[in-house]
C-alpha cells in the first residue's frame, strides 16, 4: 500500500475556501443567514455569498440549502439569480470547529425593495413595464420547469445596474407536480400571501407567485407593500377589503378550504381592486392585468404564459430598458441598508382594520399603508 | 423535479468517459484486479440496498444513493474515505435530496450497526464503528466532490413508459426493472443515459421473455451499438453471479483493498468533543497518509 499514489484531490477540489473571497459589506438579513457583498481576491469579481446557518446540528448539511443548490442548478436562465459556487470555511478554533458554508451569487446591485424605497428613483410606465416583463418572464421559466418559488416579494427581486431583473432567494423553493399533493402552507411573506394559502390549501400551485407578482406590480407605483396585515386572520381581512368577499360563488371550492369556517371573513365586501389602485395606477391595461394577478380563485388567476400576453406590454409606451434610469445612481439599494421604512412588525397584535395605526418604532418613518 | 434531462448536470457533468473512469480508478487497480474491483462495488450497492430497505426508501431514493456512491469513487480512490462510512452517507444525502425527508441519527447509526452485523458479517467484523458526527463530515466531502450535482435521473421513468407504449406493463416490466435494479451493480449509471438503460435492460427482458419487440425498436432514433454495450455489462454482470459467492470470496478481497492508514476506528478517539483529537481523527479518518 506504500506504493499507492497520494491522493492529493482530497482537500476541496470543488470547493474552495471562503478565504478566497473578502467580504466588503453585510448587504442583507434573511431567514436562512446573512448576505455579504464580496470580492474575489484575484479576480477582483464581485460577488454576493449567503451564509448557510448550520445551526440543526441534527439534519447534516441542512435540507433548505440542499434545496436551493438543487433548484438554481437546474434553473439556468438571465432572469433566474446565478449561483456560481459554493465555499466552506475551515473549522478552526473560531467557529469551535463547525464549519460554514457560503453559497456564491453573480452580485446584483440593487433589490426592488430598495429602489422602492428611495423617492430618488422614479419608474416610468415603460419601465415598470420592463419589470413586470422580466419578473413574469422568471416566473414562467421556473414554473415550466416545475419549481415553485414560494417567497415572493420586493426585497427578493434583485436587479443590476444595468437593469435586469433577477428572482432570488429559491431557499423555500421546491419542486411541484400536478398530481394531487400536501405542501407545507407556511410558505410565503405575510403581507404577500396569497388568499388559499392563508385559509389553510395544502395542494396549491404556480398561481401562488403569481399572487405576490400582482403584489409586486401594485407596489410599483405605491411604493410599499399594499397590504401590511399583522396576522393571517387580519391579512385575510385586508385582501376582502380589497378583493371583495371570499365566498364560494365567487371562488367554488373554497368552503371546501380546512380555514374558511374558522376565520372570520368580511362580508358584503364589493371587489375594488381598480377603484382602489387608480389613485396609484393611471394607465388602464395596468389597472387590468393587475386585477387579473389579484384574483381571489387560485384556478381563475392569470398564469404566467398569459400574463406576458397581456396587452399591457404590447402597447405603447412599449417596455423600456431600465439602465438609463439607473444609471443616475451609483450607490447600491437594498432592502437592508435603506433606512427603516415600513418595517411593520408581523408578528404585532391583530388590531381593527381602520385604525390609525401609530407609527411603528421607527419615528421618522413617513411611509403610510395604502390600504 | 425539473424535466429536462438535456440540460441536467447528469447529463451534461456526470456521464463520463469510460477512458477517464479507468484512468481515475488507476491507482486503484494496481493492488485489485478490474473483477475485485467490480465486486468490491457490488457488496456496498447491496449495503446501500439493505440499507435502504430497511430505512423503508422508495427504490429511486435507493438508485440515487448507490450512484452517489459510484461518482464519489469515480473521482477517489478507495482509500480516501472507508466505504462503509460512504454508503450511509449516501443514503442520508439521497433521502433529503429526493425529498423522503430527514433520516434520525440515532435511527441510521442504529441501522448501520444491525445490518453489518446480521446480513453482511461475512464482510465486517466488529463493530460498527462509526458515529453520526462522520456521516456530517463524509456528506461535506460527498457534495464537493459532486460538484453539488445532486438531480438523478433513473431509467425507471422512461422504462415504465416504454412497456406502457409495448403494452408490456404486465410481462416486460417487472422483469426489466429488476434488471435496472441490478444495473446499479455496474459502471453503466456513469456511462450512458438513463433511458438507453432502459432500453438494454427491456431488450434483455423481452430476451428472457421471448416477445419480439424488433419492430418496436425498429423505430427508435437511438444509437443502439451503445444499447449492446449496455446489454454486454448486463451479461458479465449475471455471468459473474453465476461462479461468485459474496459470502466466501470477499474477505480476501476487502483485505486487499486500499485503505486509509494508519487507522483508529473512530469509536475509540476518546472524545469527540476534544477538538484537537477530532480534527487529528479526521485528518486520519479522511486524508491519506501514504
Amino acid at each position: 500500500m506504500a506504493t499507492m499514489p497520494k491522493c492529493e484531490e482530497l482537500s476541496y477540489p470543488f470547493c474552495p475556501d471562503e478565504s478566497k473571497y473578502e467580504k466588503l459589506a453585510k448587504i442583507g438579513q434573511g431567514t436562512f443567514g446573512e448576505v455579504f457583498k464580496a470580492r474575489d481576491k484575484k479576480t477582483k469579481m464581485v460577488v454576493a455569498m449567503k451564509k448557510v446557518l448550520m445551526e440543526n446540528e441534527k439534519e447534516g448539511f441542512p435540507i433548505t440549502a440542499l434545496r436551493e443548490i438543487k433548484i438554481l442548478q437546474v434553473l439556468k436562465n438571465d432572469n433566474i439569480v446565478n449561483l456560481l459556487e459554493i465555499c466552506r470555511a475551515k473549522a478552526t478554533p473560531y467557529n469551535r470547529y463547525k464549519s460554514t458554508v457560503y453559497l456564491v451569487f453573480e452580485f446584483c446591485e440593487h433589490d426592488l425593495a430598495g429602489l422602492l424605497s428611495n423617492p430618488q428613483v422614479k419608474f416610468s410606465l415603460a419601465e415598470i413595464k420592463k419589470v413586470m416583463q422580466q419578473l413574469l418572464n422568471g416566473l414562467y421559466y421556473i414554473h415550466s420547469n416545475k419549481i415553485l418559488h414560494r417567497d415572493m416579494k420586493a426585497a427578493n427581486i434583485l436587479i443590476t445596474k444595468t437593469g435586469k431583473l433577477k428572482l432570488a432567494d429559491f431557499g423555500l423553493a421546491r419542486a411541484f407536480s400536478d398530481k394531487l399533493n400536501r405542501y407545507t402552507n407556511r410558505v410565503v411573506t405575510l403581507w404577500y400571501r396569497p388568499p388559499e394559502l392563508l385559509l389553510g390549501e395544502r395542494n396549491y400551485g404556480p398561481a401562488i407567485d403569481l399572487w405576490g407578482g400582482g403584489c409586486i406590480m401594485a407596489e410599483m407605483w405605491t411604493r410599499s407593500p399594499i397590504m401590511q396585515g399583522n396576522t393571517e386572520q387580519h391579512q385575510l381581512t385586508l385582501i376582502s377589503q380589497l378583493c371583495g368577499s371570499i365566498t364560494p360563488e365567487t371562488w367554488p371550492g373554497v368552503d371546501k378550504l380546512d380555514l374558511f369556517n374558522k376565520i372570520e371573513l368580511p362580508k358584503g365586501q364589493k371587489r375594488k381592486v381598480k377603484e382602489r389602485l387608480h389613485g396609484y395606477v393611471k394607465d388602464q391595461y395596468a389597472l387590468d392585468l393587475l386585477d387579473k394577478l389579484l384574483t381571489l380563485d387560485p384556478a381563475k388567476r392569470v398564469n404566467s404564459d398569459d400574463a406576458l400576453n397581456h396587452d399591457f406590454f404590447w402597447v405603447d409606451p412599449l417596455p423600456q430598458d431600465l439602465n438609463h434610469m439607473l444609471s443616475r445612481h451609483s450607490k447600491s439599494m437594498f432592502e437592508y441598508l435603506a433606512p427603516p421604512r415600513r418595517r411593520v412588525p408581523i408578528h404585532q397584535p391583530p388590531q381593527q382594520p381602520g385604525v390609525v395605526r401609530p407609527a411603528a418604532h421607527n419615528p421618522d418613518q413617513h411611509f403610510e399603508r395604502i390600504f | 423535479m425539473a424535466g429536462n434531462f438535456w440540460a441536467s448536470s447528469h447529463y451534461q457533468q456526470w456521464l463520463v468517459d469510460r477512458q477517464d473512469l479507468y484512468r481515475e480508478r488507476a491507482h486503484d487497480l494496481k493492488v485489485l484486479s478490474e473483477e475485485d474491483y467490480q465486486k468490491i462495488m457490488m457488496l456496498f450497492s447491496n449495503v446501500i440496498q439493505t440499507l435502504g430497505e430497511q430505512l423503508k426508501f422508495r427504490q429511486q431514493v435507493i438508485a440515487t444513493a448507490t450512484i452517489y456512491f459510484k461518482r464519489f469513487y469515480a473521482r477517489n480512490s478507495l482509500k480516501c474515505i472507508d466505504p462503509w462510512l460512504m454508503a450511509p452517507t449516501c443514503a442520508f444525502l439521497a433521502s433529503k435530496v429526493e425529498e423522503y425527508g430527514v433520516i434520525s441519527n440515532s435511527r441510521l447509526i442504529t441501522t448501520c450497526q444491525n445490518i453489518v452485523k446480521n446480513k453482511f458479517g461475512h464482510a465486517f467484523n466488529g463493530e460498527y464503528p462509526y458515529r453520526i458526527q462522520h456521516v456530517f463530515e463524509a456528506e461535506f466531502y460527498l457534495l464537493e466532490m459532486m460538484d453539488c450535482c445532486l438531480i438523478m435521473y433513473h431509467p425507471y421513468r422512461p422504462l415504465t413508459k416504454f412497456c406502457a407504449d409495448l403494452n408490456a406493463e404486465a410481462d416486460l416490466l417487472p422483469i426489466a426493472w429488476r434488471m435496472v435494479n441490478d444495473c446499479l451493480r455496474t459502471d453503466a449509471p456513469l456511462l450512458y443515459p438513463p433511458y438507453l438503460i432502459a432500453l438494454s435492460c427491456l431488450h434483455l427482458a423481452s430476451i428472457v421473455k421471448q416477445k419480439d419487440i424488433k419492430t418496436w425498436c425498429a423505430e427508435l432514433a437511438v444509437d443502439m451499438d451503445k444499447v449492446m454495450e449496455i446489454t454486454r455489462m448486463m451479461v458479465n454482470l449475471y455471468d459473474l453471479w453465476k461462479t461468485y459467492d459474496e459470502k466466501k470470496d470477499i474477505q480476501a478481497i476487502l483485505a486487499r483493498m486500499p485503505k486509509p492508514s494508519p487507522s483508529r476506528p473512530p469509536s475509540e478517539a476518546p472524545n469527540l468533543q476534544d477538538s484537537q483529537q477530532q480534527q487529528q481523527q479526521q485528518q486520519q479518518l479522511l486524508s491519506s497518509v501514504p
